[in-house]
């Protein structure tokens, strides 16, 4: 579920900064579906694997989390590790408070619920592109109410079923 | 007997009127919004894990063609004499001539919210309430030609160079490849801005609102603009002696993309139908 960022737990704990999303040596998505998964994510993976709760130091390192004024707009996002180990991490996204979905392509790049048509290098890029294209004094919808009543609910801000993996 | 699906430009005032109500009244029985939640929820990226089926794959084509058929029926259960036109934004490029009047789409959103404020489809109109949307505007909305930096709709000889591509797809069959009539006609470029948004893409982004957003569905124009992407593969087969669609068989266990697209003969969600069953359906519609 987006959570929002506000409700993150924030506070450096040795050991859980998060690796880059980029960096050099991590694993593809394709990588880990070749069935090299078992090695190169049990290395990779580990810093993640330790922390023990979402933690994101709100000056943490560049690439894990912004916080700034565009357009008007206050547009915060953070990368917070995933629950499951074969998960590398989370981007959890708000524009004025309200959850912002982020999805992934395969080159790495980034398209928002707002602006699906197109991708972008960063989240940040994307936070922005969003706001570009949301008219002004429009606002993100409130998350959806929980699945009473089944159907589709909570699907609307989530693209499905699918989290937003770094 | 196949029924023809025409070019909106050639729509009579007397049919633009029938499909007009059509789509109003699918809308007021609940059906519509459907389609919209359907389509979110089956919008699953390449860099995101599980099957692909409607975009950044293969199949993006024969899914779009069975919810264009769904939609089809749904009008044509209200008034058989409905079909779904397409809209060539080869030829109609202007933001005030054919779809945008007011006696079918509406026109452009207003500077201020985007809002759409003329046509059927216009909030004050009272029939067209967004329920299933990504911002709290109840409104459509469009922003055509993107006015704050804008584009152009794709040209013909864009179009074209899909059309010439004579193979399917090609691996890893996703937003990634640079060859391949789908991709080419689907639109995901390398990079960033105005030069990676093609054909598809494109004109999704040049609507603007609703069509650039998760639930692009909700403005009806999705529908004519999937019925000239769908008219493109009939184009494509009959320009390259009816070649196939590719995958023709499921990447292996040891493929990347094992799991996540649908090959030829394999099923489609959420219908369980083949792309093979869908590669001709000269029985079912033809286009004029």
């Amino acid at each position: 579920m987006v959570v929002g960022v506000g409700g993150v737990a924030v506070g450096a704990e040795p050991g859980a900064r998060q690796p880059g999303r980029a960096g050099a040596g991590r694993p593809t998505r394709r990588e880990l579906t070749r069935g090299l998964f078992a090695s190169l994510a049990a290395l990779a993976l580990a810093p993640v694997v330790a922390a023990s709760r979402p933690v994101l130091p709100a000056d943490g390192p560049a690439g894990t989390s912004f916080d700034e004024t565009y357009r008007g707009r206050r547009i915060r996002g953070a990368l917070v590790p995933a629950v499951r180990a074969v998960d590398d991490g989370e981007w959890q996204v708000t524009v004025d408070g309200r959850p912002l979905h982020l999805m992934r392509r395969a080159d790495g790049s980034w398209l928002s619920m707002v602006d699906h048509y197109s991708s972008y290098p960063t989240p940040l890029a994307a936070t922005r592109a969003a706001v570009d294209e949301m008219g002004p004094g429009q606002r993100l919808r409130e998350p959806a109410p929980g699945p009473a009543g089944g159907g589709h609910g909570g699907h609307l801000h989530m693209g499905g079923d699918h989290g937003v993996r770094a | 007997m196949a029924y023809v699906r025409k070019d909106v430009s050639r729509l009579t005032a007397a049919e633009r009127a029938r499909l007009v109500k059509a789509f109003l009244e699918v809308k007021r029985r609940g059906e519509y919004d459907e389609f919209v939640r359907v389509h979110i929820d089956y919008y699953t990226p390449d860099g995101e894990d599980g099957l692909r089926a409607a975009h950044m794959a293969p199949s993006f084509l024969p899914w779009h063609r069975r919810f264009l058929l769904d939609l089809e029926r749904a009008l044509r259960r209200v008034d058989e004499s409905v079909t779904v036109p397409y809209w060539d934004w080869t030829r109609e490029r202007s933001a005030s001539g054919v779809p945008w009047t007011k006696d079918l789409l509406g026109g452009d959103g207003r500077a201020r919210d985007q809002q759409v404020m003329t046509g059927p489809f216009a909030y004050a109109a009272g029939h067209w309430t967004i329920r299933e949307g990504i911002t709290d505007g109840e409104f459509l909305a469009r922003d055509l030609g993107r006015a704050r930096d804008p584009i152009d709709l794709p040209t013909r000889a864009e179009l074209d160079r899909a059309l010439d591509d004579p193979v399917y797809d090609v691996p890893p069959w996703d937003s990634t490849v640079t060859r391949g009539f789908r991709n080419r006609l689907e639109g995901w470029g390398r990079g960033s801005g105005k030069a990676s948004w093609h054909n598809h893409n494109r004109v999704h982004r040049w609507v603007g609102g609703a069509m650039l957003s998760g639930a692009s569905v909700n403005d009806p124009v999705f529908w004519f603009h999937h019925a000239f992407i769908d008219l493109q593969w009939e184009r494509w087969r009959s320009r390259h002696h009816g070649r196939r669609y590719l995958p023709a068989r499921p990447p292996g266990p040891g493929d990347a993309q094992h799991g996540r697209i649908v090959a030829r003969g394999g099923k489609l969600p959420p219908w369980n139908v083949t792309p093979e069953s869908l590669e001709d359906v000269s029985r079912i519609y033809r286009y004029a």
